[in-house]
């Protein structure tokens, strides 16, 4: 775990880590990885991985439309919006 | 659980809202319901239901959704959402009766053992001001265990139940994955969430668990086996029940005290008629590990979606998108959660998905694979829930590693989607400890009552710490 | 030196379902913005996707139309990816087991035929849609299209031209429409399509760095976009320089593709399985249905209308070509007996006149029924085919009924030949000097007497019989 590696995985989060906390989360997430990596003691070939602990296979929908007309409410719970569209600074294509 | 015919369902609440109001330095609540719960109570009143849970003030996780009602999920990106909806969880208590008086207190996102992470401060231990709670269901237990509320919702992810009823010297359940829907559960780990009830007592979890489970097609997660009437086993007899002790399980790192606690609690149940079976569970040490990097996988893409576009805080003077971003979720979210976070990012990138994220998920079926063949020959395992009793604010320091371990004994569960609980069986130094009890899939019903049995035998549950009025 | 081309294509297909892939929110196109927009399209904290059976099937139907083989066992993971019109920071899609797999699909590129093979086709949610022109300084998004169901069609390295490409885009889409799993609808996006472009000496045996061109949804586009694509590759390298593996976005009115280096930024979409959908099983039981229930393809159609109904193959394969044709075929047909006809008429008056307003058969004013009954009226001898033209054109513009034109119009043809043979005599009475000309062995001038008569009776005479009348007469 270095500089580059938590600069891009902070980009890849969207987290912007200060100055000050850097040396202290390199050195965080290096002690974690460095305790997870007992893992690579184990033989898992041929061991499918679990994902979920329901070996079961998903119920699924009818193709019904269900949806109410939510717009008003759900503009209203953005942090920007007009009457029409949820706002976001200018994207440049 | 409480009965109260003699007074009104609104004295009732009115008095839940002065106890909470007289111990708010335990800081268990964020948001309070006053109104509509004095509202309800009132209704209550007026035309009395023969609903099961007629009239019960709840205190509610944080991390469910109440439809008008603040969720923040102990965040600082979430202290102003307002949700359009409410939990299937939710909606069942209520629909059986409960009356929800507020949100609780939780670490931030249920990522932390002590409820230190939240945004909102840290909950305080009613055995001890200076204690933490445990976590993240931290709130809850302290509420429960300060007597403001018969009953709470908790979630556990890897403890996060189970730990706090240890440290509060109450009793909760985390039921098998897929019993309750997670519609509605603000998710930390998709995989390993599962909600439960925080109560005194195994029998009062049963009675909350009956009207928490449900079938539900919004989560495709929600089993659709029968929800069994969980009271119906509270008291057979547990003659010849076999219970597995884990010889792969090392206590010597563990204070005597809590040994045994733990080994006066094994001798209980023989005394009952319970046997002892030693049983291995090879890869049990590994599960820490493999938690560590399931969870952060997860809840990486899980908290994605909070990056100030469509709900919660957004920060201000942002130039651009980018920043907008990096600056609210930089803001929104405390250091805890974005170690995960990063941690998550880092075990599914590009080159280190095998390693990490891919191995840990295999190893996660060694564990899964383990408690199947235990359980061909019992009908329980039982560990302490913790490696001790209530930690002071702030003793941990801030080194992770020594955080993640508080989940040593519970965090298996979670990953093998076993239903676990864990009850008081004894007091260290004034502070109580918890047993905790591993049951088999979908096999609730027989944990609930090796645990209500014991309640019948010892009296630890009704331990209440001091100047705490019952 | 001679370079080769190397595409292939990412076809992303709307599937018509009523209700999204994961939510109960309406696929509808064009509404008010932000109305269609489920909790679940929104993200919003505690919401589950619940995935929808009917676009399993749909993609499906696909599969099968290109003998692919189908995952009976198919999953979903998550590709995480931060923009605004995409609401929870992923996309659910199938990286791992795709519900399709290993197809082909055969086209046709001027003079020769070519069989290009499908890799995968797999279900994932659509995005949203965000406004960049609408606002001072700020971008809006409407979530109406997140969540839609798309299927990714990705097809094997294999097309070597423009041409190509375009011919296999629209073999999908007349595929994807005759199997009634989506709209073809390319200027409402229902079909959009990415394009990884490399060049390569012939004699190279591995492929060049390719570029990818993003979301291009018009052939004329697409054709456009690789050609300049291909000669800006090989100036790069006869320069000396070379290609960069990038997305580049083709600007359609400058005629030219330009770098988007901004999407590229150490892109790491961090798959992973989806925790919060279980895999999706299809059962033997609901294949077999699919399979029965399969919709007629357009070369199951082009045989059976050259064995069946007798069609000459010219005709057949228009007709057969597309689907909107071929309703308007088999339901006209159903309301006559003459379906050798009807198929005349398509191919040839009517698709001039489709030609020229330059619109699709169902967007036209002629409904099957009435063009049945057009039909009809021919056949049973009460107008000709000369009036029939009139009254089409009629029809093409006012939508009339045809019963109702030949009415009003008084076109009903002249059978009687008492009435004919009348107006015939009055015919040969005026004009005796070209009788005389006929006489004497003048036969083009028989042309003559029947135009005079069809003067007399702007053309509603029976032709048939006016030729008899005149033979006996002019004996």
């Amino acid at each position: 775990m270095d500089k580059k590696t938590v600069t891009t995985i902070s980009y890849l989060s969207r987290l912007k880590i200060d100055n000050d906390k850097e040396e202290k989360i390199i050195n965080d997430l290096g002690n974690i990885i460095e305790f997870v990596d007992q893992l690579n003691e184990v033989d898992t070939t041929e061991i499918t991985p679990l994902t979920n602990p329901l070996e079961k296979t998903a119920k699924t929908r009818k193709d019904i439309v269900t949806a109410k007309n939510l717009k008003k409410e759900l503009l209203e719970v953005a942090p920007s919006a007009n009457e029409d569209y949820f706002l976001v600074p200018r994207v440049v294509e | 659980m409480i009965s109260h015919k003699e007074i009104s369902n609104k004295e009732v609440i009115q008095e839940v809202f002065s106890l909470i109001n007289e111990y708010k330095d335990l800081n268990a609540f964020i948001t309070l319901n006053e109104e509509n719960s004095i509202k309800k109570a009132e209704e209550l009143d007026n035309n009395p239901s023969d609903l099961p849970l007629a009239g019960i003030p709840i205190a509610q996780k944080d991390l469910f959704c109440t439809e008008g009602l603040r969720t923040t999920c102990g965040s600082n990106i979430l202290n102003n959402f307002i949700p359009p909806y409410s939990a299937t969880v939710i909606e069942n208590l209520e629909n059986a009766g409960c009356i929800s008086v507020g949100k609780t207190n939780m670490d931030e996102f249920a990522m932390g053992s002590s409820n230190e992470t939240s945004f909102f401060g840290n909950v305080k231990n009613p055995w001890g001001k200076d204690l933490v709670p445990g976590g993240s269901s931290g709130g809850a237990a302290s509420a429960v265990a300060a007597g403001l509320v018969p009953a709470a919702t908790g979630t556990d992810t890897g403890g996060s139940i189970r730990q706090p009823a240890s440290l509060c010297g109450i009793t909760g359940i985390k039921p098998t994955y897929g019993r309750v829907s997670r519609w509605g559960m603000i998710a930390f780990a998709s995989s390993l969430d599962q909600a439960g009830p925080m109560a005194r007592t195994a029998e009062d979890c049963a009675f909350l668990l009956n009207e928490m489970c449900s079938h539900d097609e919004k989560d495709t997660t929600s089993l659709d086996n029968d929800i069994p009437d969980f009271e119906e086993n509270l008291n057979s007899s547990l003659k010849e029940k076999k219970i597995g002790i884990v010889k792969d399980l090392d206590l010597s790192s563990l204070n005597n005290d809590v040994v045994e606690t733990y080994q006066n609690s094994l001798k209980e149940f023989e005394s009952m008629g319970a046997q002892l079976i030693d049983i291995s569970l090879p890869n049990i040490s590994l599960s820490v590990p493999t938690y560590y990097v399931v969870a952060p996988a997860e809840c990486s893409s899980n908290l994605s979606r909070f990056d100030g576009v469509k709900f919660g805080m957004r920060s201000e003077d942002a130039k651009d998108l980018e920043e907008l971003y990096v600056k609210t979720r930089s803001e929104g979210f405390g250091d805890e959660v974005k170690r995960r976070i990063l941690i998550g990012s880092y075990v599914l990138s590009a080159g280190y998905y095998d390693a990490y994220y891919k191995k840990a998920q295999q190893v996660r079926r060694l564990i899964k694979n383990d408690f199947d063949n235990a359980f061909k020959t019992i009908d329980v395992i039982m560990t302490p829930t913790t490696r001790g009793p209530a930690f002071k604010i702030g003793s941990k320091g801030d080194d992770p590693i020594q955080m993640y371990l508080e989940d040593l004994f519970t965090i298996s569960a979670n990953l093998a989607g076993l239903p676990a609980m864990s009850l008081p069986n004894g007091n260290i130094e004034n502070k109580p400890i918890g047993l905790q009890i591993i049951g088999n899939f979908l096999d609730e019903s027989t944990i609930l009552n090796f645990a209500h049995m014991f309640q019948n035998e010892t009296n630890w549950h009704m331990y209440t710490p001091e100047g705490i009025k019952q | 030196m001679s370079w080769e081309t190397v595409i292939g294509l990412e076809i992303h297909v709307q599937l018509s379902t009523k209700s999204k892939l994961f939510s109960g929110g309406s696929t509808e196109f064009g509404a008010e913005s932000n109305t269609h927009v489920d909790l679940i399209d929104m993200g919003l904290p505690g919401v589950l996707p619940v995935a929808n059976k009917e676009a399993f099937y749909k993609a499906i139907r696909f599969g099968l139309a290109t003998g692919a083989n189908i995952n009976q066992t198919s999953s979903f993971d998550r590709k995480n990816y931060f923009y605004p019109d995409l609401p929870k920071g992923y996309q659910i899609t199938q990286m791992t087991q795709p519900i399709v797999e290993k197809g082909s699909i055969k086209i046709a590129v001027d003079d020769y035929e070519k069989e290009i093979n499908i890799t995968r086709a797999h279900l994932e949610e659509d995005a949203g849609k965000s406004i960049h022109d609408m606002f001072e300084g700020e971008t809006g998004v409407d979530l109406n299209r997140a969540g839609t169901p798309l299927l990714e069609i990705v097809s094997e390295p294999e097309i070597s031209s423009a041409k190509e490409a375009v011919a296999y885009f629209k073999a999908i889409r007349q595929l994807v429409t005759f199997l009634d799993i989506c709209d073809g609808n390319m200027a409402q996006g229902s079909m959009r399509c990415d394009v990884n472009v490399s060049i390569k000496k012939s004699d190279d045996k591995e492929l060049g760095t390719r570029a990818e061109l993003k979301n291009i949804n018009s052939f004329k586009f697409i054709e456009k976009a690789i050609n300049f694509e291909i000669d800006r590759q090989i100036r790069l390298i006869e320069n000396g320089e070379c290609v960069v593996q990038e997305t580049r976005l083709y600007d359609s009115e400058k005629n030219e593709t330009r770098s988007m280096r901004s999407k590229e930024e150490a892109n790491d979409y961090r798959y992973f399985p989806c925790p919060d959908l279980l895999p999706v099983i299809i059962s033997d039981k609901e294949l077999k249905e699919i399979k029965e229930n399969l919709p007629e393809l357009p070369e199951e159609k082009e045989i059976r209308y050259i064995n069946e109904i007798g069609l000459d193959e010219s005709e057949a394969k228009i007709i057969s070509s597309s689907k909107t044709m071929a309703n308007m075929f088999e339901a006209a047909s159903s309301k006559t007996d003459d379906a050798k006809l009807v198929a005349k008429w398509l191919v040839g008056d009517i698709s001039a006149l489709l030609n020229k307003d330059n619109i699709d058969i169902d967007e036209s004013n002629l409904s099957a029924e009435n063009f049945g009954i057009l039909i009809e009226r021919i056949s049973d001898g009460t107008i000709s085919g000369k009036i029939a033209k009139s009254v089409l054109e009629e029809v093409w513009e006012t939508a009339s009924d045809v019963d109702e034109i030949i009415q009003s119009k008084g076109l009903v043809q002249i059978q009687d030949e008492s009435i004919l043979e009348d107006i015939a005599k009055k015919v040969i009475e005026s004009n005796p000097n070209q009788v005389s000309a006929y006489k004497a062995g003048k036969d083009k001038l028989f042309g003559f007497f029947v135009g005079q008569i069809m003067k007399e009776t702007q053309g509603k005479a029976n032709p048939k019989a006016v030729n008899e009348i005149l033979k006996d007469l002019l004996q």
